[in-house]
């Protein structure tokens, strides 16, 4: 259990890569390495390219092979910053209530554009729920199925219309976003609406 | 594969709570065994939920971290099969067990989502299935940021929002451009109109604007205009109007507000402002070096009366006692006009031991060549008492007479330096000696011995003692017991630094090296200074005397103080008649020290003192023809004691017997004085010590004590002596130089007023400290108070050294001063020999240095705390101080011969001191002094140097340092008796410089009590001169020095073999017990009664001292 000690097999902040048992290759810079459990932590670049985030991996050593150590580190790590854990145990209550809330809507029968729109809107307003297939939003804008523009309603008003530029913006992003996967499915329940 | 569903697991609180312990644990490095361990050991003790916390991943601190940062994000889990579950990861076990909320298998189809039944709430899964837990877009510092409950507003927390993103703006500097600040800007600057006028402003805008405005200087729309007649109603209450105002403008009130409003004063300068005061200033001109607002206040203590930090000056200035009070300040100012006078090197020790121990050692550096001559200046004095010393104790001493009587000395000069209690038993065994009345030397003896020792002492040393003991216990004692040890003080320091700081040890050292090192630096100076310092000890004896108020008599020490530069200026031109003089006084002296004992210790005291002055009239003049008769008288007692020292000394000491048939009486009292001397040519600090004990002393009863001050003085001298002895010590074969050279300083002092008048100078430093002390004596008392554990135990020690010493030889010589200061004495010789010890380790002259500064500040202590007794002391200390000085005159006569070494004047004292200490290392040199002096001789055992002294010292030193080594007080007493039996008689220098050498070790201070001035040299030397030393030392000092250098005390016992052995096993033994250096020493027997005492105060002392060093 002599953890990483002398004979620590990556320093912290040396970049390793691997091959894991599911012909995965991964490849960071070593955040911490646990020798007794066989535990390491890689950090990498964001997958979604976003240069404020990373993405954390952590390896069971046990299943991967071809550890390579790309290039070694001797200076000593940063100091480890204190956490707020409070702050990090409601990031993790939210983030299970947001997703319990949308695997709701999702066994629902709500479709993909509708969760999709629900997402968008999410994430500029959170004062909205499901109730059923409607997206409610603020509880004045109700929005049914299918979901577009002209479906918003409620009391006319900033609300109403602030909704409603939303949504429009959602679906021409959406439109704009056919390579990605989500994207693509939406055009095609988008194509097929629209042509029908 | 085994997945695991759980409801809002258990393990989440846990897995938070580890999160959150790792997370609070955060700094540590990747995980390893040690931290597991931790871990483990933390989970035990937190018990079995932490346990769990802290077992596996949650021992990687690391691991830990980045896992708790991630918690809360989403993340894809591939587990052994393949199968890829996405959730919220929720939490992880010490197996590194993942938990994930809200998880699902991810179905094939790219974009659906998972529906409420494919969710589990939560799923466990075993770190064994799992093969990559992916965490995408995560935000490593989201955790990081404070939340906005907490500190949301502190800077971090602001800077921290920023997200790493943000950097520091770069802050430009604005520029007005030039039109800018040709035009407007510089218009506010010198435009004094107070804005527009009205009228301009109304032209401006009729001329402009076309605006014309209705403005009515009348303001006939808001009021009414007075309708003045001649009736007697309008008369009457236009006469009570005026009356009204007068009265309202007249009021404190109303003019206070308009000076608020008519302040030229700009609110920075009114509220803001930083303004340096002197205190400040002299600070910095002392050296031009940072010191640090403790240390200011600490110097500002001494005038100001800065508790702790004073005290701490005074343990460190404990060398000279009298300088480490108003050391800071005193020697500042003495130091400025040292320089003048080119006692220089005084003052910076002086100002460094009292600043603190770093400044010193940069003094001393600075000062290296100065502290050098100041050593030697130093060691001349000493040699001359050691001659008489030898004198007397070759016969008396034996080895534990002598030892006894070094330590005494050590012990008296180590308490002016190191602490008030050393100034104060050394004015007790004066007191006590003169209370025993006899013969001057046998008397001093016998009757400090006995009577001084039981009594007096006892009660004084004991109640200062008991604060003392008290203070020491604080940081206090830590310092100066480091600045013995450092300062090789060890024996003076240690006893009573050591005592008070028993880590400050190295302080205290360094403070003695620094002193030392200014002496050095001053050697000349430090001759003159220490003649300064005995002027300055008598005129503070006088001062006191006169006037009883310390203040007073400190303000005008210090206005003498210039006189005393002026003394020492003229002293050092005119060395070799001052020497005469000092000789003459000296020998007056012993006559009145004679008196004295006979008299009962407050009688003989007085007698001594007041005969002292009026012998030392001529000396004093120099001196304290600036300040007073008094002063003269203190410095005349002090010249006196010195040479009544000489006389008894010579018979006590016997080792010094060579040296003088004259020091046949004073060998007792030369002894005192040599180690007085030593302290206050070494270091204003033993004049200073001798001062605070002058106070204290005028207190209690300005003219009894006054001798008994002077005794004291002599003692706190003795104590810098002891330090100077040690060094010498040290450089056994530099030793004898040194001694003689010591016994110059004092003797060049003496022998020429020079010397004396730098003594008096640190006196009149120390008076200024002392007068501080009375004005803060919560301050003082606290320096005071440290340097009064010391003398507790020094008390015991001064009982066991005095009626050792007094016993011995040499002792009786000490004892007389001893007497008067018994305890304190007898600390004052602990303290001097460890911070002789001290300083020898260091460096001669700063172990003087040092020793006085310490002593100083005990002298400090001394006087607050025990005004009155301590003014005894002080004044004992001062009479002891010109005694030694006298001494030192009265060596520099013998010295002369060594100073023909280095050169004949007093100033050419402290260049011997100065080359002898440097020669230290060239033991030849010292070797002459030796032989030139009889203190050399003494030490001459250890160095070889001196062949005569050097069997008899070996022989003393041997008893001596038994009995310090058993308590470092009385290691320090019985070192310094011995030493001052062999070394003191013969090198007091020596002795002081072993105690210096030894500083912290007790051994040390048997050399350092006689030499306390050459101890203090020899501390200053140790500093500088350490490896010469060494070279000299090879003998004991060397040794001593070296081992205190190398590893504080121990060292030195394994280096000296010899005296320095010896002492250096006092030192060793004196942490270990005090017991076995009482055995060494004959003394034992006292030493241990007294010893146990010094043992208890002194131990946690030396104790302190050794852990610190």
């Amino acid at each position: 259990m002599a953890a990483p000690g002398p004979g620590e097999y990556f320093s912290v902040g040396s970049h390793v890569s691997c091959l894991t048992c599911l012909g995965q290759r991964l490849q960071g810079e070593v955040v911490a390495f646990d020798y007794p459990s066989k535990m390491l932590t890689l950090k990498c670049p964001s997958s979604s390219g976003k240069p404020n985030l990373s993405d954390v991996i952590l390896i069971n050593l046990a299943y991967v092979s071809e550890v390579d150590i790309i290039n070694d580190r001797t200076e000593t790590p940063p100091p480890l910053a204190s956490l707020n854990i409070s702050k990090l145990a409601n990031r993790a209550r939210t983030e299970k209530e947001d997703k319990l809330s949308q695997a709701y809507a999702i066994s629902a029968g709500v479709s993909i554009e509708g969760q999709q729109l629900f997402q968008t809107i999410h994430k500029t307003i959170k004062d909205c729920k499901w109730q059923e297939k409607n997206i409610i939003v603020m509880d004045d804008v109700v929005i049914s199925p299918p979901y577009q523009v002209e479906n918003c309603k409620g009391k006319e008003g900033s609300a109403l219309s602030h909704i409603r530029k939303i949504v429009e913006k959602h679906f021409r992003d959406v439109e704009s976003q056919k390579t990605m996967q989500r994207s693509q499915a939406q055009q095609t329940q988008k194509d097929s609406s629209l042509s029908s | 594969m085994s997945m695991k569903p759980q409801a809002g697991g258990n393990r989440k609180p846990g897995g938070s709570n580890s999160g959150a312990a790792a997370a609070s644990g955060t700094g540590g490095a990747g995980g390893g065994v040690g931290r597991q361990n931790m871990g483990r050991g933390r989970n035990n003790a937190k018990g079995p939920s932490t346990a769990v916390a802290f077992n596996g991943v949650y021992a990687n601190m690391r691991m830990v971290h980045v896992l708790t940062s991630v918690v809360g994000t989403k993340c894809e889990l591939k587990v052994k099969n393949g199968l890829i579950y996405e959730g919220v990861f929720k939490t992880y076990g010490p197996e590194c067990d993942i938990v994930l909320d809200a998880a699902h298998r991810k179905s094939v189809e790219p974009n659906a989502g998972p529906r409420r039944e494919d969710i589990v709430e939560s799923i466990i899964f075993k770190s064994s299935d799992v093969v990559v837990v992916h965490f995408k877009d995560v935000d490593l510092n989201y955790a990081k940021k404070v939340s906005s409950d907490t500190d949301n507003f502190t800077d971090s927390a602001v800077s921290a929002r920023v997200n790493g993103e943000h950097k520091e703006k770069d802050l430009e500097p604005w520029d007005g451009g030039e039109q800018h600040i040709s035009g407007s800007m510089e218009s506010l600057d010198t435009d004094l109109s107070n804005g527009w006028d009205p009228d301009e402003m109304f032209k401006y805008n009729e001329e402009t604007y076309g605006v014309k405005s209705t403005y009515d200087s009348s303001l006939s729309s808001y009021t009414v205009p007075l309708e003045r007649d001649n009736s007697e109603e309008f008369l009457k209450r236009e006469a009570r109007a005026s009356q009204l105002a007068e009265e309202i403008e007249a009021s404190a009130t109303y003019k206070a507000r308009v000076a608020l409003e008519n302040d030229d004063r700009s609110e920075e300068e009114k509220y803001t402002a930083v303004v340096r005061g002197e205190r400040e200033l002299h600070s910095l001109n002392r050296e031009n070096k940072y010191i640090p607002p403790s240390q200011r206040n600490r110097e500002a203590g001494m005038s100001w009366g800065a508790g702790r930090q004073v005290s701490p000056r005074m343990v460190q200035c404990s060398p000279g006692p009298p300088t480490p009070r108003s050391g800071p300040h005193d020697y500042n100012t003495i130091d400025q006009r040292v320089v003048n006078g080119g006692a220089q090197p005084w003052p910076s020790r002086c100002p460094s031991p009292s600043s603190r121990p770093p400044s010193r050692y940069q003094s001393g550096p600075t000062n290296s060549l100065p502290p050098r001559a100041a050593t030697p200046t130093r060691p001349p004095s000493r040699p001359p008492s050691r001659p008489s010393r030898p004198l007397s104790h070759p016969s008396a001493h034996g080895t534990s007479g002598p030892l006894s009587n070094m330590p005494k000395r050590l012990s008296s000069e180590g308490p002016p330096r190191m602490s008030p209690k050393s100034q104060r038993t050394p004015r007790p065994h004066r007191v006590a000696s003169c209370r025993g009345g006899g013969p001057p030397p046998s008397d001093y003896m016998s009757q400090g011995a006995s009577v001084e020792v039981s009594a007096p002492p006892p009660t004084r040393n004991s109640p200062s003692g008991g604060t003392w003991s008290s203070v020491v216990s604080g940081a206090h004692r830590p310092r100066s017991p480091r600045q013995n040890s450092i300062g090789g003080e060890a024996p003076s320091s240690s006893c009573l630094s050591s005592p008070q700081a028993g880590t400050v040890p190295v302080d205290s050292v360094t403070a003695s090296t620094t002193a030392t090192s200014p002496t050095a630096a001053n050697p000349a100076t430090n001759l003159e200074a220490s003649p300064i310092e005995e002027a300055k000890e008598s005129r503070v004896l006088e001062t006191r005397q006169n006037s009883p108020n310390a203040n007073k008599e400190n303000v005008k020490p210090i206005e003498a103080s210039p006189g005393i530069a002026r003394s020492i200026g003229k002293g050092s031109p005119s060395m070799a008649s001052d020497h005469r003089k000092q000789i003459d006084n000296l020998k007056k002296f012993s006559a009145a020290f004679r008196l004295q004992p006979s008299s009962s210790s407050d009688p003989g005291f007085e007698a001594m003192g007041t005969k002292p002055p009026r012998d030392l009239g001529e000396k004093p003049k120099d001196q304290a023809a600036e300040k007073g008769s008094v002063d003269s008288t203190g410095l005349k007692a002090s010249t006196e004691s010195s040479i009544s020292e000489e006389t008894s000394s010579p018979v006590s000491v016997t080792s010094a017997g060579s040296k003088a048939g004259t020091p046949s009486l004073s060998p007792s009292s030369a002894v005192p004085e040599q180690k007085r001397g030593p302290d206050v040519t070494s270091q204003g600090v033993q004049t200073t010590s001798p001062l605070a004990n002058a106070v204290t002393k005028d207190k209690d009863e300005k003219e009894d004590k006054n001798d008994p001050v002077a005794e004291s003085v002599r003692k706190s001298t003795l104590n810098p002596n002891a330090k100077e002895f040690n060094p010498r010590v040290f450089c056994s074969p530099p030793k004898p130089a040194t001694t003689p050279t010591l016994t110059r300083p004092q003797g060049q002092p003496s022998p020429s007023i020079v010397v004396q008048q730098p003594p008096t100078v640190y006196g009149q430093t120390m008076f200024q400290m002392y007068p501080l002390t009375p004005v803060s004596p919560g301050v003082q008392k606290s320096i005071i108070w440290k340097p009064p554990a010391m003398y507790h135990v020094q008390v015991p020690h001064m009982t066991m050294s005095q009626t050792k010493s007094y016993r011995s030889g040499k002792v009786q010589n000490m004892p007389q001063q001893r007497p008067d200061q018994h305890h304190p004495p007898g600390t004052s010789t602990m303290m001097h020999s460890a911070t002789a010890a001290g300083p020898p380790i260091v460096a001669p002259s700063p172990a003087y240095s040092t020793q006085y500064f310490t002593c100083s500040p005990q002298q400090f202590a001394s006087q607050p705390l025990v005004q009155q007794m301590p003014h005894y002391q002080s004044q004992a200390q001062h009479v002891f101080s010109p005694v030694i000085q006298g001494s030192a005159r009265m060596i520099t006569p013998p010295t002369h011969a060594q100073p023909s070494l280095v050169s004949s004047s007093t100033t050419q004292y402290g260049e011997q001191t100065h080359t002898m200490y440097v020669s230290q290392t060239p033991i030849p040199q010292q070797f002459p002094h030796p032989s030139s002096t009889l203190h050399p001789h003494p030490q001459h055992p250890q160095p070889s140097a001196t062949p005569t002294g050097q069997p008899q010292q070996g022989t003393q030193h041997g008893g001596s340092h038994p009995a310090p080594s058993p308590v470092q007080h009385q290691q320090h007493q019985a070192a310094a008796a011995a030493a001052a039996q062999a070394i003191h008689l013969g090198n007091p220098q020596q002795q002081q410089m072993y105690s210096a050498l030894a500083a912290t070790p007790p051994s040390m201070t048997p050399g350092p009590n006689p030499q306390s001035p050459q101890a203090s040299f020899p501390s200053a030397q140790q500093a500088v001169y350490i490896h010469p030393q060494h070279g000299y030392n090879p003998n004991h000092m060397a040794h001593v020095q070296q081992a205190h250098m190398q590893s504080g005390m121990v060292p030195p016992h394994h280096g000296n073999p010899s005296h320095p052995p010896t002492m250096m096993l006092m030192a060793t033994q004196a942490p270990a017990g005090p017991q076995p250096a009482l055995p060494q020493g004959t003394l034992n027997p006292i030493p241990v009664s007294s010893g146990t005492h010094f043992y208890s105060t002194l131990t946690p002392v030396q104790a302190h001292h050794q852990q610190q060093l």
